[in-house]
C-alpha cells in the first residue's frame, strides 16, 4: 500500500517542486530582466512602449552617458572600500574567532554572546551616532569615513562564522604545532589561517556582497562624487524634476555585474557560510 | 636519548575526583616504554603531561634530570605522534616534516637533509609532493613519525598511532615502529595502547594503568615490568585479568593448609588445589582467589595422577591453530572456565572431561586481590 500511495504522490512532488522553483526563479530574475531591457532603451521609448516590451533596437547610449560621467570614479571608490573593508574584517574576524574557538579563559564565553549580540543592534539606531563621530573625527566625505562603519557591523556576523568553523579545526593540529614550536600567535597564522580557507572566503564573499550594495551610510557619510561608491551614482541621473529611468538602470546594471560573476564563482562558498550561521542560531 | 622520571605526578580537573594519581615512574635512556591499560585509565592523559600538552597537578616530571613541570611542549626535546595522524593539511608530506625545523630556524640544506634521510627510511620519498589527502591511512601514519623522527628529539610520545590502522597495517606498522626505534638515534620512546599485544611485542617496560576503585586505593600504577614478568608474575587479579587473552580464570577459595612447597586450597567449586606460592603472608581459612590462565589447562590423563578439575563442555570454539573450550566446573558451586586446547579437539558439548591444573601454574591472590610470591 505504501508504494501505491508512494507512486501516486511521486509525480506530484516531482512536477511540483521543480514548477514552484521556476515561478519563485521567475519572480526574483523578473526585475533583473526589466533593468536590463529598459536599460537598453531609449528615454523616449521607455515612455511609450509598454513597460515589458522588448527594445526596438538595443541602443547602448545609456551605458555610454554612464560611463562619460564619473561612474568610473564610484567604482574605483566602491572597489577600493569594499577591498580595504573586507580584507579588515577577515583579519580582525579570524583573530577574534581564534581567540573564541580556541583559547580557555573565563570571560570566553560571555565576550563571545556580547559580540554575537551586535548582530541584533538595528543599524538605522547607530546612523545618527556614526554621523557624529565621522564628523569629529574629520573623516566625513573622505574614503575612510565608510571603512570604520562597515568593519564594525560585520565583525559580529563574520566572527560568528568563522568561530563555528575554527571550532572544528582537530585539536590535535594545534597541539602538533604546539610541539612543532608555534607559540599560539604562529598556531593562528600558520596553521588556523591557511585551514580556515573556505570559512575566509565565505566571510569575504558574503561581507563583500552586502557591502557592495551598502547604500544608506554612504549616502550619509559621503557627499562629493569624488568619494561616493557606486550605489550612490543613481543619483547622478535624478534630477529635481525629471529622472534618467534607462541610464539609472545601466547604472544599476553595471553594479550588479561584478557581484553576479563574484556569486558565480563563489556561490557555494556563501551557501555554506549562510549554513554555517544557521546550525547554531 | 633522554631518561624520564615521574615523581608523585597528580592530574585533578576542577574540583573532580583525580584521574591520574601518586604516579612514580622512571624511563631509562633508549628505553621503550608501554603505557597500557583499559579506557579510562588516563594513559594518554599520562603521555600529554609528559609533552606537555596537560599541566601536571601535581608532583614532579623531570627530563634528563632537568624538572619540565613549567616547561613548554617545544622546549622539552620531546615529539609526538598523534592517534589520528594530525598531519597539516594544507601542507604537503616534506612541509610537514619540516615544519618542526623551520620553526626552530634550522637552515635550509640541514632540512632538506634530514627530511629526505627519514623520508627514505620510511619510503616516502616518491611521496613527498603530496598532500595528506591523498595519501592511504598507512602512508598518513608514516608522515606523522617522520615528522616526529626529523626533530631527533630525546623522547619519541605515541598516542595509539595504530588504533586507525586495519590489522594487517597495524601489524606491519608495529614492526617498523620498533625497527626505527633501534635505528633513529636511540631515543626514549613511551608508547601508549589499550591492546595488549602491541604492548607485549613493543615493550621493553610496561606500564599498566588502573582506574577507579584500584586507582583510589592504590594509586594509578597496577604494576611496571617486562613484558613477561607481567604475564608470569602479575603483582594483583587486576593485571593478571587484564593480560593475556582470554582472560585468567579466577576460582574464588579457602586456604587449607600452607606449607613450605606451596599452598593448598579448597575451592568453592569443591575441589582442593594446590599452588606453588609464598604462603607465609597467609593462614588457613583465608579467602583467596586462584588464578589459572587458559593455556596453561589440559586435558587431564586418566592414567596419571595430576592435580584437576572435573568439569562439562559447554561450548567449542575452533579457531584452527588451537580451540577455546568453555566449561562448567566443580560439584559444588560450578564455575565457567575457558581452557585453550590444541585446535583438532573432538569435544563435544555435554561431555563430561576432567582439565589439569597444574600447581606451578596457578596463581593467587590474597583478600585484597594482590598476588602470593610465586615459587617458580
Amino acid at each position: 500500500m505504501a508504494t501505491l500511495q508512494g507512486q501516486r504522490v511521486f509525480p506530484k512532488v516531482r512536477i511540483g517542486v521543480p514548477l514552484l522553483a521556476l515561478i519563485w526563479l521567475a519572480v526574483t530574475t523578473m526585475p533583473f530582466f526589466f533593468v536590463l531591457l529598459t536599460s537598453l532603451k531609449t528615454q523616449e521609448e521607455t515612455f511609450s512602449a509598454p513597460v515589458w516590451a522588448l527594445p526596438s533596437s538595443l541602443y547602448f547610449g545609456n551605458y555610454l552617458a554612464v560611463l562619460r560621467g564619473p561612474y568610473l570614479r564610484y567604482f574605483g571608490n566602491s572597489v577600493f572600500v569594499v577591498g580595504v573593508s573586507v580584507l579588515l574584517i577577515v583579519l580582525f574576524s579570524a583573530m577574534a574567532a581564534y581567540v573564541f574557538a580556541r583559547m580557555r579563559f573565563k570571560l570566553n564565553k560571555t565576550l563571545f554572546g556580547l559580540v554575537v549580540a551586535g548582530m541584533i543592534v538595528p543599524l538605522h539606531a547607530t546612523l545618527v551616532p556614526i554621523y557624529l563621530l565621522t564628523r569629529n573625527l574629520g573623516l566625513y566625505d573622505t574614503q575612510f569615513a565608510l571603512l570604520g562603519p562597515y568593519v564594525a557591523l560585520s565583525l559580529p556576523i563574520s566572527i560568528f562564522i568563522l568561530t563555528e568553523f575554527m571550532r572544528h579545526i582537530p585539536k590535535e593540529l594545534e597541539e602538533a604545532a604546539q610541539l612543532d614550536g608555534c607559540g599560539p600567535f604562529a598556531v593562528f597564522w600558520k596553521v588556523f589561517l591557511p585551514l580556515s580557507g573556505p570559512g575566509l572566503a565565505t566571510v569575504a564573499i558574503y561581507n563583500g556582497i552586502g557591502l557592495w550594495n551598502e547604500f544608506i551610510f554612504a549616502y550619509m557619510l559621503t557627499s562629493t562624487p569624488a568619494h561616493r561608491t557606486l550605489p550612490l551614482a543613481v543619483w547622478d541621473f535624478q534630477g529635481q524634476y525629471s529622472s534618467n529611468i534607462p541610464a539609472m538602470l545601466a547604472v544599476v546594471t553595471m553594479t550588479s555585474l561584478p557581484l553576479i560573476v563574484a556569486y558565480g564563482f563563489g556561490q557555494e562558498r556563501v551557501i555554506k557560510g549562510m549554513m554555517a550561521g544557521s546550525l547554531k542560531g | 636519548m633522554a631518561s624520564i622520571t615521574l615523581t608523585n605526578v597528580e592530574k585533578v580537573y576542577g574540583s573532580n575526583a583525580p584521574v591520574i594519581r601518586n604516579v612514580h615512574l622512571e624511563v631509562g635512556k633508549n628505553e621503550f616504554c608501554v603505557f597500557l591499560g583499559p579506557s579510562g585509565c588516563g594513559k594518554s592523559t599520562l603521555l600529554r603531561m609528559v609533552a606537555g600538552l596537560e599541566s601536571i597537578t601535581s608532583g614532579e616530571l623531570h627530563i634528563d634530570g632537568e624538572l619540565m613541570n613549567d616547561v613548554p611542549p617545544a622546549k622539552r626535546g620531546v615529539a609526538m605522534v598523534f592517534q589520528n595522524y594530525a598531519l597539516y593539511p594544507h601542507m604537503s608530506v616534506y612541509e610537514n616534516m619540516a615544519f618542526g625545523l623551520r620553526q626552530a630556524k634550522m637552515g635550509k640544506a640541514s632540512i632538506d637533509s634530514k627530511v629526505r634521510r627519514a623520508a627514505a627510511a620510511l619510503q616516502l620519498d616518491q611521496l613527498l609532493e603530496r598532500r595528506p589527502a591523498a595519501l592511504s591511512g598507512g602512508q598518513r601514519q608514516r608522515v606523522a613519525i617522520g615528522r616526529a623522527i626529523v626533530r631527533e628529539p630525546g623522547v619519541f610520545l605515541f598516542d595509539e598511532p595504530l588504533s586507525n590502522l586495519d590489522a594487517a597495517l597495524r601489524v606491519q606498522t608495529r614492526t617498523e615502529i620498533a625497527r626505527l626505534h633501534r635505528e633513529f638515534g636511540n631515543a626514549s620512546a613511551i608508547y601508549v595502547t589499550h591492546d595488549q599485544i602491541e604492548a607485549m611485542a613493543l615493550a621493553d617496560k610496561i606500564v599498566l594503568l588502573q582506574a577507579g576503585t584500584d586507582m583510589n586505593r592504590n594509586g594509578s600504577v597496577a604494576q611496571i615490568g617486562a613484558p613477561l614478568d607481567l604475564y608470569h608474575r602479575p603483582a594483583s587479579r587486576f593485571v593478571a585479568g587484564f593480560i593475556g587473552s582470554p582472560k585468567m580464570n579466577f576460582l574464588p577459595g579457602v586456604v587449607k593448609a600452607v606449607d613450605e612447597g606451596g599452598v593448598e586450597i579448597e575451592l568453592t567449586t569443591g575441589e582442593i588445589v594446590r599452588a606453588r606460592v609464598d604462603g607465609r603472608q597467609t593462614s588457613p581459612g583465608m579467602q583467596v582467589t586462584v588464578g589459572v590462565r587458559p593455556e596453561h589447562m589440559n586435558l587431564a590423563d586418566d592414567g596419571r595422577d595430576v592435580q584437576s578439575i572435573r568439569c562439562t563442555v559447554r561450548l567449542v570454539e575452533h579457531m584452527g591453530e588451537h580451540s577455546y573450550v568453555h566449561v562448567e566446573g566443580g560439584h559444588r558451586t560450578p564455575a565457567t572456565l575457558i581452557a585453550k586446547l590444541a585446535g583438532d579437539s573432538s569435544l563435544t558439548r555435554g561431555e563430561s572431561i576432567r582439565l589439569a591444573v597444574p600447581a606451578r601454574a596457578c596463581h593467587v591472590f590474597d583478600d585484597r586481590d594482590f598476588a602470593l610470591r610465586r615459587l617458580d
